[in-house]
């Protein structure tokens, strides 16, 4: 794909990370940047797993697997890392 | 008023990623051995956790005759020799007497697991349209109290308790409950799991919580925990039991105390953990710049190490920076339900032998873990009393205070 799907690729993900998050914490979408962190959202460790999950199910990826510790994760580092994990399902196998 | 009923310890058994007995586990311990290694599950090429700390060279049909191994899931397994060996180290005879008087209470996290995880395999994956027909008993939760009440005719109150994490300390605290109360005069006690299961490990992989790289309690550089698996059992009498028949007494259980965070589900709260500390102190009569040992919950994940070292800085204050502290999980793994039990074969050790087995693993010091953790080597320490704490997913929390045999 071309530079212009790609960034449209990622707006896509940026979009669908902010509707996760905003379900999960309850918060106004409105209000998420990719600056915000989980913890200024008051998300629990155990809500940080189910927006994980969520996130994992939607795009059919694995995220870097690590002990659960969001509090200094931004959202913007999760879409990062969906971003990623997008990118090496792309790459051909072998 | 009557001096309270004494409980002690005449026998322990083990099973564990150390070895097949309470003094492999033991030693291993003592030489900072761990016993965490690659995984081995015919899906391990599938899974994203690569280590484990599993019970090597478990064969069954070594322990267990024909016709009783079709009615053992491994968590009854492990159970059952864990208690062959408390049994047999006790040097009880259970005749009809002493089997009325005599309790079984053990913990386990999930119970049956393998069967479980067999068996759906069969019904989901295969579109079986029958069942192995000794699942049920296979599975049931109380089946290792069962099959150990059946194979000694202990008759006794008899019961699984459990409670995540900690169903080990709490089943050890029942017990211990019932010799108190007068319902018993030995109890058979302790706890038990085989959790590696294909459908147990992805569900701790969900969770996220699990290391990839080893499990390294109170170290900065700590990444999870090590799911483990085995069993701890215990023979627990009242001393004047104990005393009658002239048995060799290993420690004292000298008391006990449980308490719930209600709170979160997962994350555990240092107020939780610090009120069973005390209750197990108030218990045992004792003050807190008694003790001279714990040997933590210690599971080697980001929450758990700092609260707890917040709990013990709360309960202990400026005795808590003279005590020893130390986490096993970082060789025996976080066997669950069973951890409690492994782990107080470490306590009974360090109250016997004055040596405190270490923190394996430990690389940097955390300064939210700033207690002395005995990294890496085993220390040598007179200890007169300590604790053993088990802390729960769920809020449940249970600490049991041993000292040395009176």
């Amino acid at each position: 794909m071309g530079p212009a799907e790609r960034d449209d690729m990622s707006q896509n993900v940026q979009d669908e990370v902010f509707d996760i998050i905003a379900a999960q914490a309850k918060v106004d979408r409105a209000t998420l940047t990719p600056q915000t962190t989980l913890k200024d959202l008051g998300v629990t460790s155990l809500d940080a797993i189910e927006v994980i999950f969520d996130i994992e199910e939607r795009f059919d990826v694995t995220l870097p697997d690590r002990e659960a510790n969001f509090d200094a994760d931004t959202v913007g580092g999760l879409i990062d890392a969906v971003n990623e994990a997008l990118a090496a399902k792309e790459q051909p196998a072998g | 008023m009557t001096e309270r009923t004494r409980v002690v310890i005449t026998g322990m058994g083990a099973v564990s990623a150390l070895g097949l007995d309470a003094a492999s586990l033991w030693q291993g311990l003592i030489a900072g051995r761990s016993g965490i290694g690659t995984l081995r599950h015919p899906r391990a090429a599938d899974l994203r956790t690569k280590i484990a700390a599993q019970v090597p060279d478990f064969d069954p049909a070594a322990h267990f005759d024909s016709r009783t191994l079709p009615l053992l899931d491994r968590v009854s397994q492990f159970a059952l020799l864990a208690a062959r060996e408390a049994i047999g180290q006790s040097g009880l005879v259970f005749d009809e007497t002493l089997g009325e008087r005599t309790a079984v209470v053990v913990g386990t996290g999930v119970g049956g697991e393998t069967t479980q995880d067999e068996q759906s395999r069969r019904l989901y994956a295969e579109d079986a349209q029958r069942l192995h027909p000794l699942t049920i008993v296979r599975l049931m939760t109380n089946a290792p109290v069962s099959q150990i009440s059946i194979a000694y005719g202990l008759t006794g109150p008899s019961f699984a308790v459990a409670s995540a994490c900690a169903s080990s300390n709490h089943a050890i605290a029942q017990a211990y409950g019932l010799l108190r109360g007068g319902l018993a005069d030995v109890a058979v006690a302790g706890g038990t799991e085989a959790c590696l299961s294909l459908g147990a490990i992805r569900a701790w992989e969900a969770m996220r919580i699990l290391s990839d790289d080893t499990c390294r309690p109170f170290s900065l550089q700590r990444r999870g925990l090590v799911l483990g698996e085995g069993a701890g059992i215990f023979v627990l009498e009242t001393l004047e039991h104990a005393r009658r028949r002239g048995a060799t007494i290993l420690a004292e259980l000298a008391g006990v105390g449980a308490s719930a965070d209600a709170g979160d589900i997962v994350a555990p709260k240092a107020a939780g953990a610090a009120r069973a500390m005390r209750a197990a102190l108030t218990d045992a009569g004792r003050h807190a710049d008694q003790v001279d040992y714990i040997n933590a919950h210690g599971t080697g994940t980001t929450a758990n190490d700092a609260t707890e070292t917040r709990a013990i800085r709360e309960v202990f204050a400026t005795h808590a920076d003279r005590l020893l502290v130390s986490s096993t999980k970082s060789m025996h793994g976080h066997a669950l339900g069973a951890s409690g039990a492994l782990e107080l074969v470490a306590v009974v050790g360090a109250v016997r032998e004055g040596i405190v087995p270490p923190t394996a693993n430990y690389l940097d010091p955390d300064p939210a873990c700033d207690l002395d953790v005995v990294p890496n080597h085993a220390r040598e320490r007179e200890v007169k009393l300590a604790l053993s704490n088990a802390f729960a997913f769920g809020g449940l929390n249970a600490v049991l205070a041993v000292a040395r045999a009176p």
